[in-house]
C-alpha cells in the first residue's frame, strides 16, 4: 500500500502554529487577538513544575471544597433576608415568588445532598464528609427557616387562634326553651 | 366546608356598608300595595277638587282612619293621610275642600293636593261633621258644624270655613247621647238619643244657625225600636228636607220624621217579597238644591228591592212614587245628585241601571262584566253623568263581599283595589311546595336498597322523558330570555313557581277583618288567593296569635285569640279545617313546638297557661310565656300518665313599680357562620351564643326609667341588665335580638341629676354585643366544653351561670322607631341588617350592622389594626341616609310588623312589611355577591365569545395553510 500523501500545508500550519513570538518584538498584537497559546504554555509549564499531589493532600483539598459547598447556602442568607424584609408582608406576586424560591431552594438542596458531595467523596475522609453533610443540611434548614419566618410574617402560618376558629364549634345547648310571647 | 364560610364571613364583614336600594332595583324588586282600608258608605263619594273643572276624584275615609283620594280612572291613590281612626268626612260643595272629623279634631283638606287647610282640636269626641250650607252663594267659605260629645253631653260648634275658629258653641244641658247634626239651611238640627241603652227616644233640638241659640226641641218616641245608635237608619243631611228614619223591631214598617216637624212621625210599610227583610238602608241626596226624594232599599236573604218616596216640603207628607222591582241576590244602590236631579244607581250581579228619582223610567242599563271572584256588591258610591238628551254614563266604586273595591264603569270593571288586604295583623312566610315530590322520592331512594333504588331511578328518568320535548321547546326562549331579559328572576304572572334563587315565596297574611291572603313575593306581591276565614263583628279585630306554616305538606295553621283556628292550604287558599271562635279556650300566644308525635303549634291560654296536653303531644323543650301581670315564666312539661302537665320552672318578676312591656328573643332561624370575632392581631373574641336568651323590656313610669333584662330562658337567671333614666315611657321602646347582639331604641332626656358622662336628649338606639369573655382567645368560664347547660353550668354544685361580657354603644337617631327586625340569610354569613320601621316618615330603613358596632373607637381615629377589623370612628349620630331607606320614595303607612326570610342565595333576604299597607322587597346587606347584577352585560359576553369563535373558524384554515407552506418552502 502506498504511503499516504503528505498532508497539505494548511494542515501542517494548523497542527503546528508558529512558535511564540518573543514579547520583546515591540509589535503589539492586533486588537481582539489573545495569545492563549502562550498562557496555556505558561500554565502547563507551571503544573508541570508542581509535583503530583498525594492522596492526603487530595483529601484535604476535597474536604476544603466540601466545606465550601456546605456553607454556600448560608452565604446567600443575608441577601435573601434583606430582600424578604424589603418585599414586605403583603401578598404580591413578587413576595409570593420570593417565598416560593425560599422554600424551593432549600428543599431541592436537601433532596440533592448526596449529589452535591458525590465528587468529593473518598475513602479517607468518609467520616469527616458526613459531618460536612450534616452542616450542609443544617444550613439548608436555616435557609428553610428563613422562608418559614417570611411566611409567618405574611400571616400564612396557622399559628393563631383565628386560624383554627373554623374548626371550633358553638357549644351545644343541653336544654332548649321556646319563646311563646 | 366550614373554612370557606368563615373566610367569606370575615371578608364580608370588612366590606363597606352597601347601598340598600340601587336605582335600577327600585320598583322592580320591591312591591307595594298602597291601601286605604275599607271605604265606609257615608264617607265615600265623588267630589270635584276644583269646582270649576268637571273632573272628580274619589274620596274616602276608611274604617282604618285613612283619608285618601283615588283617581277614578286608574284607581291609583292620589294622596292619603292616616287620621285617628274612623270618623266623618264631608265634601264642601262648590269649594273643592273636604272636612274630616276624627277623634277629637276637625280638619279641612284641600281636595287636589291633600294639604291640610286647617285643623282644630277640642276636648270631646267628634260625633258628626256637617257643612253649613248658605242660602246665597259667594259668601266666602262655608262654615262647618261639628258635633262633639264632651263628658256625656252634646256640644255643637260652628267653625269658620276659612280658619276653623269657633263662631258659636251650643251646649246641651241634658246628658243625652249626641248622635248627629243636620241642617236644611234655615235651621240646624241636633239629633240626640234620649234615655238609656236598650230603649232610646230620639230628641231633636232645633238651633238658630246664626246665633246657635236653641229655638225649639221635641222628642220622638220610638217605643223601644231604637236600641243602639246603629238602629237609626238615616239622618238625612243637608237636603231641603232632612229626615230621620228607623224601622220597627220586626222590620215591617219604617218610621220617618222630617226634621223640624215635631208631631209628624210617619209610618211607611216595608213590603216583604221573599221572606223576611234582613236589612234596610235609606239613600237620600246630600245637596240642598236636590229634590227632597229618598229611596228605601230592603234586603231579604235572597233578593233585594227598593221604594222611592217623595217628600212634599210644604205639607210634610211623604208619598211613595214608584218602586224598583225585586231582583235576586244582593245589590248596591247609590245616590248621586246633579243640581236638582237625583239619580239612583242600582248595581246587581247582572246589570247596572240608573233611574231618576222623579220617575221610574230607566235612564241607562248596562250588563255587568265583573270578575265573579270579587263576590257580591255590598255598597258603593256612584257618579252619574248626563251626557246628552238621553245618554247617561255612570261609574260606581263598589265594595264587594270579598272586600275588593271595584270600579264599575258602565257595567264594566275598570279597576280593582284589594282593600281587604289592609289592616293586616299577622303574616308568615311559606315556601312554594313544588319539588316536594322530588325531595320525597330522593329520600325514599336513599333509604331503599341500592338495586331497587337504581331501578326506581331509571324508571323515574324514563318517565321524566315525557317532559323533554316541552323542555327543549322552551330552551331557546329561556336562553334568549336570560340573555336579553334584565329581570334576573323572571316571573310569569299568576303562576306560582319556585325559582332557582328562592325569591318566590308566599306570604300568608291575616287581616283584622278575618280574611287571609296569599301573596306571591316573586310576582310583585300579587294576591294569589284570598279567603274569608271568620266573620269578625264590626268594631272588633281578629286577633291572630300565631301562624305556623308546615312546609312539608303546605298547610298554614292560623290561631286566633278566641280559640279559633283555621288550616289553609298555602298554594290554593282552601280551608281544610276550621274551628269557630269561642269553642275552645282563649289563647294568649302560640308557639311552634316539637313533640314525640311531630311539630305542632301549641296554644298558650290566658295567664300563660298552656294547659294539659296529651303525653304524645307534649313539647320536648321548655317554653317561655308571659303570665297575668306580664311576668316571664319558664314552663316545662311533666308527663304524668297519659297527660303532660306544665310546671313552672322559674318566674321573672321585675321589682315593684316596673312593668314589662316587651319580650324579645332570637329568631327561630338564626344561623351563625362564625362563633368568634377575629381581631386584627388574629386573636378571637368568642361570641356568647346562647340560643336561650330573651330580652325583657320593663319600664317604670314614676321614675321614667326603662330597664332591660337579659334572661337565660332555661334557668331564668338574669345575665345582664341595664337601666336608662329620663326615658319617655309613652314613646315606642322597641328591641330586636339576633346572633350575639341585641339592640333597642327609646327616647331619652338629659336629667339634671346626671353628672359625669355626657347625656343626650332625643331618640337613641343602643346596641350591645355579647362575648364569652373580654379577653381574646378565652372561651369564658365554660372553657372548652363542647356543650353547655344553663341549669348546671359546671360540675361544681350551685355554680354561677356563665355571664357574657357586654360591649354597648349608644347612637342618636333622627326619629322614632316603632318596630325592629333583623334580616335573615341561609347561612348567616352575610352581615345582618337591622330593619327599622319609622312611623313619622312612613318608611323602613335598613341599618347595616357595621354601623351599629359597639366596638367602634370613640373620640379618635381607628388604628391600623382596628381599620383591619372594619371598625371606623364612632359618630354619635346615625343619619338615615336616603340610600339606607328600603322603601325609597314609597310611603308605607301603618307598618305593624316586618318579617324576613332567607332566600336560597346567601346574599339575599326577603323582607315583607304589613300593617295598613303591604310592602315587600329583598335586601342584600353585603351586596349581591353571589348573583350577576343587571350591569353584567350577558349580550356582550355572548357576542365576544361568538366573535372569537368566528375568528377561529376563519383564521384556522389560513394559519394551517401558512404553516404547511412555510414547511415546504424552507425544505
Amino acid at each position: 500500500m502506498a504511503a499516504p500523501p503528505p498532508p497539505p500545508q494548511w494542515v501542517i500550519d494548523l497542527n503546528s502554529p508558529p512558535a511564540t513570538k518573543p514579547k520583546s518584538t515591540g509589535i503589539p498584537d492586533p486588537p481582539g487577538f489573545t495569545s492563549t497559546v502562550g498562557k496555556k504554555q505558561q500554565g502547563s509549564s507551571k503544573t508541570a513544575v508542581r509535583a503530583p499531589l498525594t492522596a492526603t493532600e487530595m483529601d484535604t483539598l476535597k474536604l476544603k471544597k466540601a466545606w465550601e459547598v456546605a456553607l454556600a447556602p448560608v452565604k446567600q442568607l443575608p441577601m435573601t433576608a434583606i430582600m424578604m424584609y424589603m418585599s414586605g408582608n403583603s401578598l404580591q406576586i413578587f413576595s409570593i415568588m420570593m417565598v416560593g424560591m425560599a422554600f424551593k431552594n432549600p428543599i431541592m438542596g436537601l433532596m440533592a445532598t448526596n449529589q452535591a458531595f458525590e465528587k468529593l467523596e473518598s475513602e479517607g475522609i468518609k467520616g469527616k464528609i458526613t459531618m460536612v453533610k450534616a452542616v450542609y443540611v443544617a444550613m439548608q434548614l436555616l435557609a428553610l427557616a428563613l422562608g418559614v419566618w417570611k411566611v409567618n410574617g405574611m400571616g400564612l402560618l396557622p399559628t393563631t387562634r383565628s386560624d383554627w376558629l373554623a374548626w371550633e364549634t358553638a357549644r351545644d345547648p343541653l336544654e332548649i326553651a321556646i319563646p311563646a310571647f | 366546608m366550614r373554612l370557606p364560610i368563615n373566610l367569606l364571613a370575615l371578608t364580608l364583614s370588612i366590606l363597606p356598608s352597601t347601598l340598600a336600594v340601587f336605582a335600577d332595583e327600585a320598583y322592580n324588586t320591591d312591591y307595594h300595595h298602597e291601601l286605604l282600608g275599607l271605604p265606609q258608605p257615608h264617607t265615600t263619594f265623588f267630589h270635584r277638587p276644583r269646582s270649576d273643572e268637571k273632573a272628580t276624584l274619589l274620596y274616602t275615609l276608611s274604617d282604618l282612619g285613612v283619608l285618601g283620594a283615588v283617581h277614578p280612572g286608574t284607581g291609583k291613590v292620589v294622596w292619603r293621610h292616616v287620621l285617628e281612626g274612623e270618623g266623618y268626612l264631608r265634601p264642601v260643595e262648590g269649594e273643592g275642600t273636604l272636612v274630616s272629623g276624627t277623634g277629637k279634631s276637625v280638619q279641612a283638606w284641600d281636595g287636589m293636593s291633600g294639604r291640610q287647610l286647617w285643623g282644630n282640636s277640642f276636648a270631646g269626641q267628634v260625633k258628626d261633621v256637617e257643612v253649613m250650607e248658605t242660602v246665597a252663594a259667594g259668601e266666602g267659605e262655608k262654615d262647618i258644624l261639628a258635633l262633639f260629645e264632651e263628658e256625656g253631653k252634646a256640644v255643637l260648634r260652628r267653625l269658620k270655613g276659612g280658619s276653623g275658629d269657633v263662631k258659636w258653641e251650643y251646649h246641651d244641658a241634658t246628658e243625652d247621647l249626641p248622635f248627629q247634626v243636620s241642617t236644611n239651611v234655615k235651621d240646624v238640627f241636633v239629633v240626640s238619643l234620649h234615655g238609656a241603652r236598650g230603649g232610646y227616644n230620639v230628641k231633636v233640638s232645633i238651633l238658630d244657625p246664626v246665633t246657635g241659640k236653641k229655638i225649639n226641641e221635641y222628642t220622638l218616641t220610638t217605643k223601644g225600636d231604637v236600641h243602639a245608635p246603629e238602629d237609626v237608619l238615616l239622618v238625612g243631611a243637608n237636603s231641603a228636607a232632612p229626615i230621620i228614619a228607623w224601622t220597627d223591631k220586626l222590620m215591617k214598617n219604617l218610621k220617618v220624621n222630617i226634621l223640624g216637624k215635631s208631631g209628624n212621625l210617619q209610618t211607611l210599610p216595608l213590603k216583604e217579597s221573599d221572606g223576611e227583610i234582613v236589612k234596610v238602608t235609606i239613600h237620600a241626596p246630600d245637596l240642598v238644591q236636590s229634590l227632597p226624594h229618598f229611596l228605601v232599599h230592603s234586603h231579604s236573604a235572597v233578593s233585594n228591592r227598593a221604594d222611592v218616596y217623595h217628600i212634599n216640603i210644604a205639607s210634610g207628607i211623604i208619598n211613595k212614587e214608584y218602586e224598583l222591582p225585586k231582583l235576586p241576590g244582593k245589590g248596591a244602590l247609590s245616590t248621586s245628585s246633579q243640581d236638582a236631579n237625583v239619580y239612583f244607581t242600582r248595581t246587581t250581579q247582572d246589570e247596572v241601571i240608573i233611574v231618576s228619582s222623579a220617575s221610574h223610567g230607566i235612564l241607562g242599563r248596562w250588563p255587568v262584566k265583573v270578575d265573579k271572584t270579587h263576590g257580591s256588591f255590598v255598597y258603593g258610591a256612584a257618579e252619574v253623568v248626563h251626557k246628552g238628551t238621553d245618554s247617561y254614563a255612570v261609574r260606581s266604586a263598589i265594595l264587594t263581599s270579598e272586600e275588593d273595591w271595584v270600579m264599575v264603569r258602565n257595567g264594566a270593571e275598570a279597576w280593582t283595589r284589594v282593600e281587604g288586604l289592609s289592616g293586616a295583623v299577622a303574616a308568615e312566610w311559606a315556601e312554594i311546595p313544588e319539588s316536594e315530590d322530588l325531595a320525597k322520592t330522593l329520600e325514599a331512594e336513599a333509604h331503599s336498597n341500592p338495586l331497587s333504588a337504581y331501578i326506581h331511578r331509571c324508571q323515574r328518568h324514563i318517565n321524566d322523558l315525557q317532559y323533554l320535548p316541552g323542555y327543549l321547546q322552551e330552551l331557546p326562549f329561556r336562553i334568549i330570555g336570560s340573555v336579553f331579559s334584565t329581570d334576573i328572576a323572571s316571573h310569569k304572572a299568576g303562576v306560582l313557581v319556585r325559582d332557582n334563587f328562592g325569591f318566590n315565596k308566599l306570604a300568608i297574611v291575616a287581616t283584622q277583618r278575618g280574611r287571609v291572603y296569599g301573596i306571591d313575593s316573586g310576582g310583585h306581591g300579587a294576591v294569589v288567593w284570598s279567603l274569608k276565614a271568620f266573620d269578625i263583628p264590626t268594631g272588633k279585630k281578629w286577633d291572630v296569635k300565631g301562624i305556623w306554616v308546615d312546609s312539608s305538606n303546605g298547610i298554614a295553621t292560623i290561631r286566633g285569640a278566641d280559640g279559633e283556628y283555621i288550616l289553609v292550604q298555602t298554594v290554593t287558599g282552601k280551608a281544610t279545617e276550621k274551628m269557630e271562635p269561642g269553642n275552645w279556650p282563649s289563647v294568649q300566644s302560640a308557639a311552634v313546638v316539637d313533640s314525640p308525635s311531630g311539630t305542632w303549634i301549641l296554644p298558650i291560654g290566658v295567664d300563660g297557661n298552656p294547659g294539659e296536653v296529651p303525653a304524645k303531644w307534649a313539647p320536648k323543650e321548655n317554653i317561655v310565656v308571659q303570665g297575668k301581670n306580664g311576668e316571664v315564666k319558664g314552663l316545662k312539661f311533666d308527663v304524668q300518665g297519659s297527660l303532660a302537665v306544665p310546671i313552672t320552672v322559674w318566674t321573672f318578676q321585675p321589682p315593684i313599680g316596673q312593668k314589662i312591656i316587651g319580650v324579645t328573643s332570637r329568631p327561630a332561624h338564626d344561623p351563625v357562620a362564625s362563633i368568634g370575632r377575629v381581631l386584627a392581631d388574629r386573636t378571637v373574641l368568642y361570641k356568647y351564643l346562647n340560643p336561650n336568651i330573651v330580652l325583657v323590656t320593663a319600664v317604670s313610669e314614676e321614675s321614667a326609667t326603662a330597664i332591660f333584662y337579659l334572661l337565660d330562658s332555661v334557668s331564668g337567671d338574669v345575665l345582664y341588665s341595664t337601666t336608662h333614666d329620663g326615658v319617655d315611657t309613652k314613646q315606642h321602646i322597641t328591641s330586636a335580638m339576633s346572633e350575639n347582639w341585641f339592640v333597642y331604641s327609646l327616647w331619652s332626656d338629659i336629667l339634671p341629676t346626671t353628672s359625669g358622662l355626657l347625656a343626650s336628649k332625643g331618640y337613641q338606639i343602643v346596641v350591645s354585643e355579647l362575648y364569652e369573655s373580654d379577653v381574646p382567645n378565652d372561651r369564658g368560664p365554660l372553657g372548652a366544653n363542647s356543650n353547655s347547660s344553663s341549669l348546671e353550668p359546671t360540675d361544681v354544685a350551685n355554680a354561677e351561670p356563665a355571664l357574657p361580657h357586654v360591649f354597648s354603644q349608644t347612637f342618636l337617631i333622627p326619629e322614632s322607631i316603632s318596630h325592629m327586625s333583623v334580616t335573615k340569610t341561609g347561612q348567616g354569613i352575610t352581615v345582618r341588617q337591622l330593619l327599622c320601621t319609622l312611623t313619622s316618615s312612613n318608611s323602613i330603613v335598613g341599618i347595616p350592622r357595621t354601623i351599629l358596632d359597639p366596638r367602634r373607637p370613640v373620640g379618635r381615629d381607628p388604628t391600623a389594626a382596628e381599620q383591619e377589623e372594619g371598625l371606623f370612628r364612632y359618630q354619635p349620630v346615625i343619619d338615615f341616609d336616603p340610600k339606607m331607606i328600603l322603601t325609597h320614595k314609597r310611603e308605607v303607612i301603618g307598618v305593624k310588623d316586618v318579617i324576613t326570610a332567607p332566600a336560597l342565595l346567601e346574599s339575599t333576604s326577603l323582607v315583607f312589611a304589613y300593617g295598613i299597607d303591604v310592602f315587600g322587597t329583598r335586601v342584600a346587606p353585603s351586596a349581591a355577591f353571589d348573583i350577576l347584577g343587571k350591569s353584567f352585560n350577558k349580550l356582550s359576553l355572548v357576542a365576544t365569545v361568538a366573535a372569537l369563535g368566528v375568528g377561529v373558524v376563519v383564521l384556522g384554515p389560513m394559519a394551517r395553510k401558512k404553516q404547511i407552506n412555510a414547511r415546504w418552502q424552507t425544505a
